[in-house]
């Protein structure tokens, strides 16, 4: 084998005289002519007869060169060029194929590396498919949640999984104090919890049993950021005591580069959770948790939760008081689920449009190569007469189909390369691991290689067929059948368009009414300022209040601020705060029953919180600075909440008894509603508190009576002098009081649109495929109508001849594109109403059926498509009819 | 042209390759040879003789030399190359078989398939 390959190596290098072998068969000429001489015939009759029984030496000559090793690949340069040649004199042809493939490759390409991280990516954890997250869920807490009262009851008790462990409630800001100090994130985890994700850490080891008890050895796990930005990657950092919010503990570990929690927060240090068994197995509720577990093998979800239940049914009834109980469930969901089941839905639904525009794509290309094959089919013909082998013709056509693959593939590829760009820029906060999305090469590869797969059968079709002697006369009526599959596939072009086009439409109008709705509260001009204190240095609600109260009456001296306010939140979304609405009564009657009336989102406010946000209030009075002095409880309702507490009374004046604490509130005055549930969602009622000036209300503790959240207040600010200005003076006078506070600000216009990036980021994506699969139907219908004119050229020269106006030519040509246009409108119509369920997650105000939106859409469609059979239409019509008779 | 059996696929290469153990032959005597030997059943036209030659000396199985011919014209002879005999024997080997083989189906060696 290898003496083989060296000898075709050899003669691959070393070219052969070519008259070498017409030496050879000269020599075997004139043996055959001896032969006969001597034989008794005449030297010209033997020369003659020779040469008849030889044949064609031109044939045998280049049949020995075939045998050469890499004859094909002069061939192939040779079909290269000869391609070359035919994709300039085609121009339009080519540009179109290679637009269209750059298209449906790009865009797939780029949506793919997106969702492929949200649906697809395996998460980084051994046995992955099998981890899940186990707890209860209740109407305020919708990812499930885990407390030591029954926790460890589960643990011992269970019987689908094999492993179960949990981590604290969530990762809070925690300072390491040492001579470079840093804020970092720290995590508390049971010492089964790595191990049951199947990780372990890449430098020294995981918590023992001993080091998760409380009092134990005080211990850490680092993660490799840390490692790597603050100890320079030391191997040394083992056994180093850090002081973490001014206790030591010892660092045993470092996790490994990649790690992350299944509830995809940030940690940089995570330490025991040490929680004391015997004690929260007592108490009720015990310690917060996200409990997880890994699920015996062959077990599903469904007969996991069907065997927790019996747990389950017990927690509740001991644990839970009873009012309540209603409201809790036991929750069994995969770590995929938990992570990302609030984005499948526009994932699947971005996925499927651009599939659908792949589909166009390859439609197009379909049609165009069979376009093309089919004007060719003469010079195959020609090609095939003059001795060109079917192998041959084949292979050029193969040779054409994937050197306009591989451009188109190369221009979609920096497309998709762009169009992630687009993306990344586009794209909302909230929507997780896609910053870390990467041009994905495997989906990349299977559209090249899909386009490619389209692009060549449908091109070799003509070559296939042997070439007809029919074909060569070229007046021959050309494949019916051909004609039918291009017709076909416009009809479905259309189709696919429809659907893209009637789901983009119903998106935007959807999107319309989200910009469009009044939120309730002026965000113009306003500002919103986060100052996150230090933790260890502000270690007292009186030192916090001090810090706010001395910026507000430094910023209330600007003459260009009109209002300075404190809230722990902003409507309409993001984090609120709330309260249960069974939790509190009007004085005089009784609590509504537990678990009913859903929640009443609270704030903490001062009294320039109405007027910075322009919030009206409707009844009674604002709270005053005098209130901010008192200690009562003063509140003010929304007219949602004042209406479900007091139908038909009046509020102001009244008392409210709240459950938890036993604490009176007084109702001082009723606002107008605003948008409070997100943009989306309906409005919630609401109950305002008054932010007072006591240590208490300020994050410190309070021995009764807390209202106020433990969140950092929320300046705002609302000012006449334009917004740069006021972020200025809001930083130079917090800088003023203590240099070394961080201070985020935003505008409060920029916070309602970044709860609008979801929807418009999905819009805009489906839209814009929608514009790609419009743009390629219509290159489709075009493509074949104006085919059908030419192909049937000949016979509009007969009917003028015998007649026909150039109307009746028009209606003729034309009616054959209403046609295609009506059958794919009709069908795609049918698929878009039924595809359109899926959407409803995404729509709001507006319903799946919308018809003022299909209308609007059939009649884009019907226009566009119209024009692009008008086109080559008229070019028909212009046809002088002697020429047209004179067609080829 | 008299009709002449078709030969099949690599059947030519197997004669030429058995024509040569007996020495180095130019084109125009395997030929000869082939027809003589097989009492002119089998013709080996040229248009299909020069391409096989080719073949067989690309392979590596035969080797070409100008030499002088009886005659004294300049002629190229090929002979077998080492390669070329152990190849020889392969498909000696195989080509036993599968005659061996068809005789059975056509069920004209009744003694071998008892």
């Amino acid at each position: 084998m290898m003496s083989e390959f060296w000898t075709r190596l050899r003669y691959l290098f070393t070219r052969r005289e070519p008259d070498e072998l017409d030496d050879e068969l000269r020599f075997h000429l004139e043996q055959a002519i001896d032969v006969r001489v001597a034989a008794g015939m005449s030297a010209e009759e033997a020369h003659r007869q020779a040469l008849i029984e030889l044949g064609g030496m031109q044939r045998t000559r280049e049949q020995c060169y075939e045998q050469r090793p890499g004859w094909w690949m002069g061939t192939v340069a040779q079909d290269v060029r000869y391609a070359l040649r035919g994709f300039r004199r085609n121009a339009v042809f080519t540009v179109t194929v290679i637009a269209t493939l750059a298209v449906g490759i790009g865009a797939t390409t780029a949506v793919f590396s997106v969702v492929d991280r949200i649906l697809f990516r395996p998460l980084p954890y051994a046995h992955d498919d099998r981890i899940v997250s186990v707890g209860l869920v209740q109407s305020l807490e919708r990812q499930e949640f885990a407390v030591g009262g029954f926790f460890f009851d589960w643990r011992d008790n269970q019987k689908p999984f094999e492993a179960f462990a949990s981590q604290g409630a969530m990762p809070h800001a925690c300072d390491l104090v040492e001579a470079n100090p840093a804020q970092l994130n720290c995590i508390h985890a049971q010492a089964g919890f790595l191990p049951l994700l199947g990780v372990s850490p890449v430098l020294g080891r995981n918590f023992l049993p001993e080091e998760d008890r409380p009092n134990g050895p005080r211990v850490a796990l680092i993660s490799y950021g840390l490692w790597q930005d603050h100890y320079n990657r030391d191997p040394g950092v083992l056994n180093r005591l850090i002081d973490v919010d001014g206790s030591t503990a010892r660092i045993v570990g470092v996790l490994p580069k990649g790690f992350e929690l299944p509830t995809l927060q940030a940690a940089d240090v995570m330490m025991p959770l040490a929680l004391d068994e015997g004690n929260e197995r007592k108490s009720s509720p015990g310690s917060a948790m996200r409990a997880f577990a890994r699920l015996r093998p062959g077990v599903s979800i469904v007969q996991a939760k069907a065997e927790l239940e019996p747990l389950f049914v017990h927690t509740r009834d001991t644990l839970i008081p009873a009012p309540i109980r209603k409201d809790f469930h036991l929750s069994v969901r995969s770590l995929r689920d938990r992570e990302t089941k609030d984005v499948q839905s526009a994932a699947w639904i971005l996925l499927g449009s651009v599939f659908a525009v792949l589909l166009i794509a390859c439609a197009n290309v379909a049609s165009l190569m069979m376009a093309r094959g089919e004007a060719r089919e003469r010079e195959l013909a020609v090609r095939s007469a003059l001795g060109a082998s079917r192998g041959r013709l084949i292979r050029q056509t193969l040779t054409e189909a994937s050197m306009l693959s591989l451009a188109g593939a190369v221009a979609g590829i920096v497309l998709a390369e762009g169009l992630l760009m687009v993306f990344l820029r586009l794209a909302p906060t909230g929507i997780p691991f896609l910053t870390r999305a990467g041009l994905d090469v495997r989906i990349a590869l299977f559209t090249v290689m899909l386009s490619l797969v389209c692009g060549a059968l449908f091109g070799l079709l003509p070559a296939l067929q042997t070439p007809r002697a029919v074909a060569l006369a070229a007046r021959a009526a050309k494949s019916r059948n051909r004609t039918m599959l291009r017709r076909s596939l416009v009809v479905s072009q259309i189709a696919i368009s429809m659907v893209l086009l009637s789901g983009a439409a119903l998106l935007v109008r959807s999107f319309q009414n989200l910009e469009g709705q009044s939120l309730g509260l002026q965000t113009q001009g306003v500002l919103s300022a986060r100052i996150a204190l230090p933790g260890f240095r502000y270690d007292t609600g009186q030192k916090k209040m001090e810090f706010y109260l001395r910026l507000e009456a430094a910023l209330k001296r600007f003459p260009g601020i009109h209002a300075v306010g404190f809230s722990d939140s902003v409507p309409p979304g993001g984090w609120q705060n709330n309260e249960r609405f069974a939790d509190l009564a009007p004085e005089g009657k009784p609590f509504p029953e537990q678990g009913t009336g859903g929640s009443v989102v609270s704030r903490g406010v001062t009294p320039d919180y109405f007027r910075a946000l322009n919030i009206p209030i409707l009844r009674g009075r604002n709270f005053t600075e005098e209130d901010r002095q008192g200690s009562d409880y003063p509140v003010v309702l929304s007219r949602l909440l004042a209406l479900r507490m007091f139908p038909g009374e009046d509020p102001l004046g009244k008392r409210i008894h709240r459950d938890r604490d036993k604490l009176w509130l007084l109702v001082v005055g009723v606002a107008e509603n605003v948008k409070n549930g997100g943009l989306t969602e309906q409005d919630e009622p609401e109950i305002y508190f008054l932010r007072r000036s006591v240590q208490q209300d300020w994050g410190g503790r309070a021995p009764v009576g807390e209202v106020m959240s433990g969140a950092a207040p929320l300046m705002i600010v609302d000012g006449l002098v334009p917004q740069e200005t006021v972020a200025l003076w809001v930083r130079s006078q917090a800088a003023q009081i203590d240099p070394t506070v961080p201070v985020e600000i935003e505008t409060l216009n920029e916070s309602v649109s970044k709860l609008a990036d979801r929807p418009r980021f999905e819009t805009a994506l489906l839209g814009f495929f929608a514009f790609c699969g419009l743009l390629m139907a219509v290159i489709g219908l075009y493509g074949v109508i104006s085919f059908v004119a030419t192909q049937r050229t000949q016979e509009i020269g007969v009917r003028m001849a015998l007649g026909a106006t150039r109307a009746d030519i028009l209606r003729l040509i034309a009616g054959e594109g209403v046609r295609l246009i009506v059958l794919g409108g009709v069908l795609g119509m049918a698929a878009a109403l039924a595809a359109a369920q899926l959407l409803k997650s995404l729509l709001y105000n507006v319903g799946p059926h919308d018809p003022v939106t299909y209308a609007a859409v059939a009649l884009l469609l019907a226009l566009v498509a119209l024009v692009a059979t008008l086109i080559p239409a008229r070019a028909a019509m212009k046809v002088e009819p002697v020429v047209a008779l004179r067609y080829e | 042209m008299p009709p002449t059996t078709d030969l099949l696929q690599g059947t030519l290469d197997l004669l030429i390759l058995q024509t040569l153990v007996a020495g180095p032959m130019h084109g125009w005597g395997v030929a000869q040879r082939i027809q003589q030997v097989s009492r002119d059943v089998l013709q080996v036209g040229q248009g299909s003789l020069y391409p096989a030659l080719h073949r067989l000396e690309y392979k590596g199985w035969i080797r070409a030399d100008w030499g002088n011919s009886e005659n004294n014209r300049k002629a190229k002879f090929y002979s077998l190359t080492v390669t070329g005999r152990k190849q020889l024997e392969t498909e000696l080997e195989t080509w036993e078989r599968l005659s061996g083989a068809v005789g059975l189906v056509l069920g004209r060696i009744p003694e071998a398939a008892s």
